[in-house]
């Protein structure tokens, strides 16, 4: 029993999920007894249930679906810009812009809204281009940093072999790193995930999840609003798992 | 044993380097030649031996043009023209180079690591396979063929990384502490390649550094001391060669390990202790 409250203890498989049951149930408990009486902040559990079947009736998946589109679509491109512009920043030409790009984090959504919409008048065009723009930046910022963590002796070991300069960073830098790609993508994503769902809410276009919140938060209607929490959620958490498990499925040799 | 020197295949002149305002190495100068010897092919085996953080390791990476001198150049026969004694400045990629922490791929199994060593031989596909095998075979990698390197032995990462610049590099070859954190058989494996290198074309040439001088001595027919040179009574902070021992001329290259060995190894040891 100490070894549970003992730091930097080695507990077994088994205590382990004892102990992931544990809090669960805790938490489920309290879920069942803070919601029992009159006044209460979280609804029910019937409650929630209901809102998620409601939901379903609606179109929950097809829902889901568009936001995932949206999602990819977006990642898709923001990846590709970043990914050209943080290879390229190995060129002394070109790294002031990977920089500059990485700094634009800093810029609040609402000024690229603005200039976006001067540019693009349909909803869904504008609503993948903020996202893109919002993604790049953090990307671009993972990707640098990732670059830099090379060791140096890593290149010098490419350019010992005759290998061109291209060829280092095509060998090193592109097919020695795609495992670590992946992994910042998985890393930001729940950057996008939560943008999303307020881009889709403040531009409307066509439906999603972001789109469903906004509904429900209108009606007031708690137990809807607790369902969508909950699925956007299990959403977010499936990409991320399935995103881990095919960097650890096709590259043995990440070990991150 | 008599031998004579012909083409100069290494020339190192006034070399130094500095990493911003430190200078690490300075007025390093040597000149290695082409030894021949009647009836023998006898490639170069030049050790470098000093202290820990004298320069070793920043001197072969300015040999082999990874890092660029602040002064000074370092030329190395040019076998592509054909004329005699011809030298150019050394660029990267022109030696290959082990480095001391066996840096390999990370996204390339050992056998993947030599196809990439020998993409650019002119050899078929299975000509190439067949090599690698018994390269794998004789070094003991066979059941290591499909390893990345994480999944390797700080041995077996070594040997990966010396058969791949056998493989790669032309007669030059540059290795940081081939030696450390071998076992004995392994040591003999790296001592076979050296004779196995050395005989397959008179102007190949090995330079490697090492902490273990008795190494240094039975090996090499050159060994090199950096330190910290002492001028004017003065003791500087920089590396540069500080003694030279030509073991050719003291008549024990290419000879078994012997009392008179013993003899130059505590003298080494001297030159070491005071620089
Ligand atoms: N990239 C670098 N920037 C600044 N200083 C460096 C750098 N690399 C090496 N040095 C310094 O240069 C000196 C020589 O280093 P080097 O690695 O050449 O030593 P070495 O003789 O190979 O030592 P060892 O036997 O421990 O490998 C050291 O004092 C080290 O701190
Ligand atoms: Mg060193």
């Amino acid at each position: 029993m100490k070894q549970l409250f003992t730091p930097f203890e080695n507990v077994g498989k088994n205590t382990r999920l004892f102990i992931i049951l544990g809090w669960v149930l805790l938490l489920v408990g309290f879920w069942f007894v803070s919601s029992m009486g009159e006044r209460h902040l979280f609804p029910s559990p019937q409650q929630v249930w209901q809102g998620f079947v409601e939901l379903y009736n609606e179109g929950l998946v097809v829902h889901i679906g568009s936001s995932l589109l949206l999602c990819f679509s977006a990642i898709g491109i923001a990846i590709i810009i970043s990914l050209l512009f943080s290879y390229l920043s190995t060129v002394p030409i070109i790294k002031p812009l990977a920089k500059t790009l990485s700094k634009l984090r800093y810029l609040p959504l609402t000024g690229i809204t603005f200039y976006l919409a001067i540019l693009i008048s349909d909803a869904r065009t504008m609503q993948v281009w903020v996202l893109v723009v919002f993604m790049s930046t953090y990307l671009t910022t993972s990707l640098l940093s990732m670059l830099n963590a090379i060791p140096q002796e890593e290149f010098d070991h490419a350019r010992s072999l005759g290998c061109s300069r291209w060829e280092v960073l095509w060998e090193v830098v592109v097919k020695g790193r795609i495992d670590y790609v992946i992994d910042v993508i998985r890393q930001n994503l729940a950057i996008v995930w939560m943008m999303l769902v307020t881009v889709e809410s403040i531009l409307v276009a066509a439906g999603g999840l972001g789109f469903l919140i906004k509904n429900s938060d209108k009606f007031m209607n708690h137990g809807r609003i607790i369902a969508l929490q909950i699925v956007i959620l299990a959403v977010g958490l499936f990409i991320d798992f399935a995103l881990n498990y095919l960097r650890k499925a096709f590259f043995r040799y990440s070990k991150i | 044993m008599t031998y004579n020197m012909q083409n100069t295949l290494l020339y190192v002149e006034n070399l130094s380097v500095a990493y911003g305002d430190k200078v690490i190495i300075k007025d390093v100068n040597l000149v290695e030649k082409d030894v021949v010897r009647e009836g023998h092919i006898t490639g170069q085996v030049i050790a470098v031996v000093g202290r820990s953080g004298r320069g070793k390791s920043t001197l072969f990476k300015a040999l082999t043009g990874l890092v660029k001198p602040t002064s000074g150049k370092v030329l190395i026969a040019d076998t592509q023209t054909g004329a005699e004694n011809d030298a150019k400045e050394v660029q990267e990629g022109d030696i290959g180079f082990v480095d001391q922490k066996y840096t390999l791929f990370r996204n390339k199994t050992v056998y993947e690591t030599m196809q990439f060593a020998l993409r650019r031989k002119e050899m078929t596909t299975e000509e190439k396979h067949s090599q690698i095998m018994q390269y794998l075979k004789d070094w003991g990698l066979e059941n290591e063929k499909d390893q990345y390197p994480c999944e390797l032995s700080g041995g077996q990462r070594q040997r990966t990384a010396v058969i791949e610049q056998i493989f790669c590099s032309g007669h030059y070859m540059v290795l940081d502490e081939p030696f450390s954190g071998l076992d004995v058989g392994n040591i003999e494996d790296v001592k076979k390649a050296f004779d196995l290198i050395t005989a397959s074309h008179e102007f190949n040439t090995i330079i490697y550094s090492t902490h273990d001088i008795e190494l240094a001595v039975e090996l090499a027919d050159s060994v090199y001391v950096i330190g910290y040179p002492t001028i004017e009574g003065e003791r500087m902070d920089y590396g540069t060669i500080v003694k030279h021992f030509d073991m050719k001329e003291i008549g024990l290259a290419w000879k078994d390990y012997g009392l008179d060995h013993i003899e130059v190894v505590k003298q080494i040891k001297e030159v070491m202790l005071a620089s």
